[in-house]
């Protein structure tokens, strides 16, 4: 990410009631083998479209790629600003090597990348909440619905690194695939080093987090009859 | 040696009075046992409704056929009622993935893409396409993938809802399309004349739900591109709103027919046949019949 490319990075915690309640910041969940993991909970802030097509998180991946849902995930966070966790960073970084190796363009699917836990394929945890999962449809001009074709890229992907993990190809949904290459980086969490980590983990009161809530707090602080008398007056 | 086909010859009312209604009904009665003969049809079912004359008739209405892709007509009309709830955005982008899970197994299926007939909906594989996109592909070239991925969307049951709702009987949906396992158990999805006839009607009488859910459904059939049903017994300059249907052994179409310069009529036309037969142009003979018998009415 070069440096006029840089995205703010956002405490979860300090965002409204409806997007917290969406990305639930640091809560546990179980997965399919019911291991506890904590949700990330420091975000990349995409302000627009625009934005989110400029910024390269490598040389061959923008960060819209990671961010294609559709009507299946929140309709509040389908909206700009969009919020990805910071270990999407890593995927990316994986990918690009992935890429190379595999010799051709690699393309993530819808819903392939980051899915919120209000995703309605959200089931249970999944890297994909994390950011540090990519569902790949698409290998150069290879649509991978073969057998051969995903072995042959789950290859590719484990050559990479330990840490690289892929779903083999099968037909029980989740545990295995059969029109995609899954690759995954686990429950991994990515604290930006401008975090510092001793702040209370609960939204922090004392501060206006934006404008319109700068504005109902100043609301709140009108006296009832005042407020009651004004509306009479309509 | 193919069989000669067995017709019998049913017996008619004794005839009325020229240029009656009734004169136009056994008209039409007697030249659809004639095409069945003809094409040597296994079933035939008709039904119409003519919104000028409010002639409504029907031959072999209440008879459950293959639903074929007039099953798309109760998805398309599910959609619609998401929509004008307001829990289903026309714009909403939607996953375009050729994955599916079968009623009766719950074992994933893919379609086969060669049987499709629109590619352009396969182009999009792994993006999206929206609600709207997928509507208009189910519809004007029958896309297979479009029907299923918006049956995944509104669900089954909303499909069904859709219909009880409007009390449209005749009409079981129970799966979306290419589902072998469920073909396989003998689960498929069934239309009656009379039932496409009533959801059709609902939709030109700007019924179905609301004027503008009516109004995009009418858009979207007007643009179908498969022409050899029912337009293919009319004149050029005739409009007409329809969705065929086809499989091995029927041939359906089901649309509402606008001639310039009188209400529109609906018309049902289902068909099956044996095999070694083919389809033929019984649906078109059909349409041609009964535009003719339309057009040589006087009224008021």
């Amino acid at each position: 990410m070069s440096e006029s490319q840089q995205i703010k990075v956002v405490d979860a915690f300090d965002l409204d009631d409806e997007l917290r309640g969406l990305l639930k910041p640091g809560e546990m969940l179980r997965d399919a083998q019911g291991r506890r993991h904590r949700l990330p909970r420091y975000f990349y802030e995409i302000p627009s479209h625009e934005a989110a097509v400029q910024i390269r998180l490598t040389p061959h991946f923008g960060i819209n790629e990671f961010i294609l849902v559709d009507l299946r995930e929140a309709q509040r966070l389908q909206q700009f600003p969009r919020y990805v966790p910071c270990a999407v960073r890593m995927l990316a970084f994986f990918l690009e090597q992935f890429r190379a190796a595999a010799g051709a363009s690699v393309h993530i699917a819808v819903n392939g990348g980051y899915r919120s836990p209000a995703h309605k394929m959200a089931f249970d945890a999944s890297p994909h909440m994390w950011g540090t999962a990519a569902d790949i449809y698409r290998i150069g001009t290879s649509i991978l619905r073969t057998k051969e074709l995903i072995d042959r890229f789950n290859d590719v992907a484990e050559e990479l690194s330990d840490d690289v993990m892929v779903l083999p190809y099968g037909h029980d949904t989740g545990q295995t695939v059969d029109d995609h290459v899954h690759i995954d980086l686990g429950y991994l969490t990515v604290i930006p080093r401008e975090i510092s980590e001793d702040r209370m983990e609960v939204p922090q009161e004392s501060r206006p987090r934006f404008a319109f809530e700068e504005r109902r707090k100043r609301e709140r602080r009108v006296p009832q009859s005042v407020a009651a008398g004004s509306e009479n007056e309509k | 040696m193919v069989a000669k086909p067995h017709v019998v010859e049913e017996k008619l009312p004794v005839s009325p009075a020229k240029d009656s209604v009734a004169a136009a009904e056994v008209s039409l009665y007697r030249n659809v046992l004639k095409i069945k003969k003809e094409h040597d049809l296994e079933s035939l079912g008709i039904a119409f409704y003519d919104a000028q004359t409010t002639i409504h008739w029907s031959y072999n209405g209440d008879h459950y056929f293959h639903a074929a892709s007039t099953m798309k007509l109760a998805v398309l009309l599910a959609v619609f009622r998401q929509v004008d709830r307001g829990e289903l955005a026309l714009d909403a982008p939607v996953h375009v993935r050729n994955r599916f899970t079968s009623i009766v197994n719950r074992e994933p299926f893919m379609l086969d893409l060669g049987n499709d007939a629109d590619p352009d909906v396969y182009g999009h594989l792994g993006r999206t396409l929206t609600i709207r996109e997928l509507a208009y592909w189910m519809i004007t070239k029958s896309s297979n993938l479009a029907t299923n991925l918006l049956v995944d969307v509104v669900g089954i049951p909303t499909i069904q809802q859709a219909l009880d709702e409007l009390e449209i009987d005749g009409v079981r949906i129970l799966r979306g399309v290419e589902d072998q396992a469920a073909f396989d158990a003998g689960l498929n999805n069934e239309v009656t004349a009379n039932g496409l006839l009533k959801l059709l009607r609902l939709i030109a009488e700007e019924r179905a739900y609301s004027k503008n859910a009516s109004g995009e459904m009418l858009h979207i059939l007007l643009e179908q591109q498969y022409r050899s049903g029912i337009p293919a017994g009319l004149p050029k300059a005739v409009r007409v709103a329809h969705k065929t249907g086809n499989i091995s052994t029927v041939h359906h179409d089901a649309g509402i027919v606008f001639v310039e310069a009188r209400k529109p009529y609906v018309l049902v036309i289902l068909t099956q046949f044996r095999a070694e037969t083919g389809r033929g142009t019984a649906v078109a003979d059909v349409s041609r019949d009964i535009y003719n018998t339309i057009a040589e009415m006087t009224y008021e």
